[in-house]
């Protein structure tokens, strides 16, 4: 479970986000959607502690962020918009330092490691250098990295970025799996379609608030689905 | 060529505003107050020689050209490595050669850049030496543009023979890793400087005759480098009789020509040498340590070391220490202390010396591998910052990196040289002892300042090392360096030359030692808290 309570965070007066409360259940996959620069980048990055919240509170599990926040990571998994990675190490030797850092045993460490690979389709350029790698192949290693530690809550910062479409398929269908194992997913993007194909909610922000949240169904309903509500919202 | 030079130029005047430089004012002062002390201890050296009998004046020319011999090699040496970084690792290459520029351009965009990095350095340490020469000879208001001028075209000569010698290299060496290019560079740099050395010292230097007779045969006189052309063009103005202009053409005619030449090598072989140094998606071997699985605390260190042999731009700098080096252990080597017997405490005080010269050291090697170390995260720091590892974990990790390969040098350093003057055993085991103290002080610092004052998105990572940060670092340490042996000398004095043994002598052999563990632990553990806070909070990663 994830719970924003009344966060705000500014930047030289200016509110990048504004009064942002939400609860994101167990297993659900809750996506954010705006414009750029609308918060939604600011927001994740505060659930994931690089930035730390000017007010309010921000609960992932049952770990405050900002106080208890070596607990919280520990159950944390982050994939960001930029895919800087560790260029001279290879994919396995970065699963296998990260699996370090997050006091995985070995041998479950190494099993993971394979298992994540294989899942991601880079166990044949594993011995590689990250520098060599593809943007695609960049966003397989950052999911990789972000689930080998079997975290409870998945925060995404546009998940499908430079994937081709076996890629994007793939990955789809990790996220609903991984919600249907309980893990609580957060999600930003623009990709309209694809949050309104994976996400059980979508909440629209803009100049640093939410303004509305909608259910999977709610959108079904409605005239244009989620883009025709999205520019209406935008454009307020 | 100006077009592209434009966004460099306003990033710097973007990032200098009123609080940026009240927040650097007190290394700005720190700073000046080296530049004063630096130009006190060469204008007295200078006063010193200059009233030697019969040689002083001839002493005092030859000190001047062989600092610039001494330099034409170390910026020779420091230009072909910013040359690679700059032309080839930098991280704009790729913008830059996708957008309709031209190549030349793209080359004397790189050139300036190469030699801002490779020489800023050196240009900004010069001027005080440049300043007491001109107040010890009373040199006209014209000297100072002179010397100056000079020796600006004497830092593009060897700019330019840097970033030929760079573009080359990287031609000749087949291979497509960069590093192979830089350990054919490293050894025949080596070989050069062991067979300069070791045919313009004559060998003979046990007699105060022979001291004389070695600097004196010193053959920086040679008119073939240019050393000797700016010690021509500068003396006789300094002397007042008259204005040379053959030797300003002869460096104004070089500059241009290994500028020009630079240009003409750029032209042939940049294009093909970008390509061959792309990331070709070869198989990495796991090698024997493939199997090893380190533990949350020695992970961030593995990677760390695992990385440093990996990437060009870090260990490359390694080569720049090691020739610094090598000349500091020859020197040591060649000191005639048999020569100068007579004088009373001579190995006490050439071991004190000794230890001054490790601190430059010690400063010299923290800036380029502790206090860039934090910074060499990157912008992948993000993965540490959203980890459960604790900022206090992360940075002792930074410090061990940092701690373990400088404290070992230094102490081979101090251990060999010490070796070489012949010192008595409680010398050698103080001075190892001092060394310690100073290196675990020094790499706490070097941590904590790195991580007060970190830069994820650099260039090339000798840029971190270059900044302001790192220079005030520098200048930290060695002031620190200065302070530790200033208090261990007074104690030595007390104890060994006054001897005095009554409590006012106890007393201050008592403050002194408070003093020196006051004074290094806080260079250790200050900076680290601070540091570590600073982590926390920083939040221009991604």
């Amino acid at each position: 479970m994830i719970i924003l309570d009344n966060i705000s965070k500014s930047f030289n007066a200016t509110h990048a986000v504004k009064n942002v409360s939400l609860i994101v259940s167990t297993g659900e996959i809750f996506g954010i959607v705006g414009p750029n620069g609308a918060g939604k980048t600011t927001t994740i990055r505060m659930m994931t502690g690089l930035l730390t919240p000017d007010k309010g509170k921000i609960i992932i599990g049952k770990y405050d962020i900002v106080n208890e926040s070596i607990k919280a990571k520990s159950i944390l998994g982050y994939v960001p918009d930029k895919a800087f990675l560790y260029e001279k190490l290879t994919a396995r030797e970065f699963l296998i330092f990260i699996s370090s850092i997050y006091s995985i045993p070995k041998s479950e460490a190494l099993s993971r490691t394979d298992e994540m690979l294989e899942l991601f389709g880079i166990k044949d350029i594993e011995d590689e250098f990250i520098e060599s790698f593809s943007q695609g192949m960049r966003q397989r290693l950052l999911f990789a990295s972000a689930l080998i530690h079997r975290p409870e809550a998945l925060l995404i910062d546009e998940p499908f970025m430079g994937l081709d479409p076996f890629g994007v398929r793939m990955l789809k269908g990790v996220i609903k799996d991984l919600s249907s194992k309980g893990v609580t997913i957060f999600l930003a993007t623009h990709s309209l379609h694809i949050a309104e194909e994976l996400c059980h909610r979508v909440g629209f922000i803009n100049k640093g608030s939410i303004i509305s949240i909608k259910t999977k169904e709610e959108i079904k309903g409605m005239e244009g689905g989620l883009e025709g509500l999205f520019l209406k919202m935008g454009g307020e | 060529m100006l077009l592209l030079i434009k966004p460099k130029l306003l990033s710097l005047k973007n990032s200098v505003s009123t609080k940026v430089v009240l927040r650097r004012l007190p290394f700005i002062a720190i700073g000046i107050g080296f530049w004063f002390l630096f130009y006190i201890g060469t204008y007295k050296v200078l006063t010193y020689v200059r009233g030697i009998e019969f040689f002083g004046e001839i002493l005092s020319r030859k000190l001047f050209s062989m600092t610039f011999f001494s330099l034409l090699g170390f910026l020779i040496l420091s230009s072909i490595i910013t040359a690679i970084s700059s032309f080839y690792l930098s991280k704009d290459i790729p913008l830059l050669l996708s957008k309709p520029v031209e190549i030349r351009d793209i080359l004397r965009l790189k050139t300036f850049e190469a030699f801002m990095n490779s020489s800023w350095m050196v240009l900004s340490f010069m001027p005080p030496v440049f300043i007491a020469y001109g107040i010890g000879y009373g040199a006209p208001a014209g000297y100072y543009l002179l010397v100056l001028g000079c020796f600006l075209l004497f830092s593009l000569i060897t700019a330019g023979i840097g970033i030929t010698t760079a573009h080359i290299l990287t031609r000749l060496f087949p291979a497509k890793r960069t590093r192979n290019v830089l350990f054919g560079i490293g050894v025949v740099l080596f070989l050069l400087l062991y067979f300069l050395i070791k045919g313009v010292i004559p060998q003979d230097i046990s007699t105060p005759e022979g001291f004389i007779n070695s600097i004196m045969s010193f053959k920086t006189e040679s008119p073939m480098i240019p050393s000797y052309w700016i010690t021509e063009a500068v003396f006789p103005v300094l002397f007042k009789s008259g204005f040379n202009i053959f030797y300003t053409i002869i460096l104004l005619s070089n500059a241009l020509f290994f500028l020009l030449l630079s240009e003409i090598a750029g032209l042939r072989f940049y294009r093909v040498n970008t390509e061959r140094i792309q990331p070709s998606g070869e198989r990495v071997s796991r090698g024997i340590l493939g199997g090893y699985y380190p533990e949350m605390n020695t992970a961030m260190f593995y990677k760390d070391i695992k990385t440093f042999f990996r990437d060009t731009g870090q260990w490359s700098q390694v080569l720049v220490i090691g020739a610094l080096i090598m000349i500091y252990v020859y020197n040591f080597k060649s000191i005639p202390i048999n020569a100068l017997s007579g004088f009373p405490f001579i190995k006490e005080i050439m071991v004190l010396v000794n230890l001054v010269l490790s601190g430059l050291v010690l400063s010299a090697v923290s800036v380029r591998f502790i206090y860039a170390s934090v910074s060499l995260e990157g912008q992948a720091f993000w993965i540490i910052r959203t980890s459960p590892v604790d900022m206090n974990r992360f940075i002792r990790s930074k410090f061990l990196y940092g701690f373990i390969p400088v404290t070992a040098l230094m102490l081979i350093l101090v251990f060999l040289t010490n070796l070489a003057m012949d010192a008595e055993r409680i010398l050698m085991y103080l001075s190892l002892g001092t060394v310690l103290m100073l290196c675990v002080s020094i790499s706490g610092l070097g941590t904590g300042f790195g991580a007060m004052y970190p830069k994820f998105k650099y260039e090339n990572i000798a840029s971190v090392s270059m900044s302001l940060g790192g220079m005030a670092f520098m200048l930290i340490a060695f002031s620190i360096v200065i302070a530790t042996l200033s208090l261990e000398s007074w104690i030595f004095y007390v104890y060994d030359i006054k001897g005095v043994m009554d409590l006012s002598g106890k007393i201050q052999i008592a403050l002194s030692m408070i003093l020196i563990i006051l004074i290094n632990a806080a260079a250790f553990y200050l900076p680290m808290r601070i540091g570590e806070k600073k982590l926390q909070e920083h939040t221009g990663i991604l």
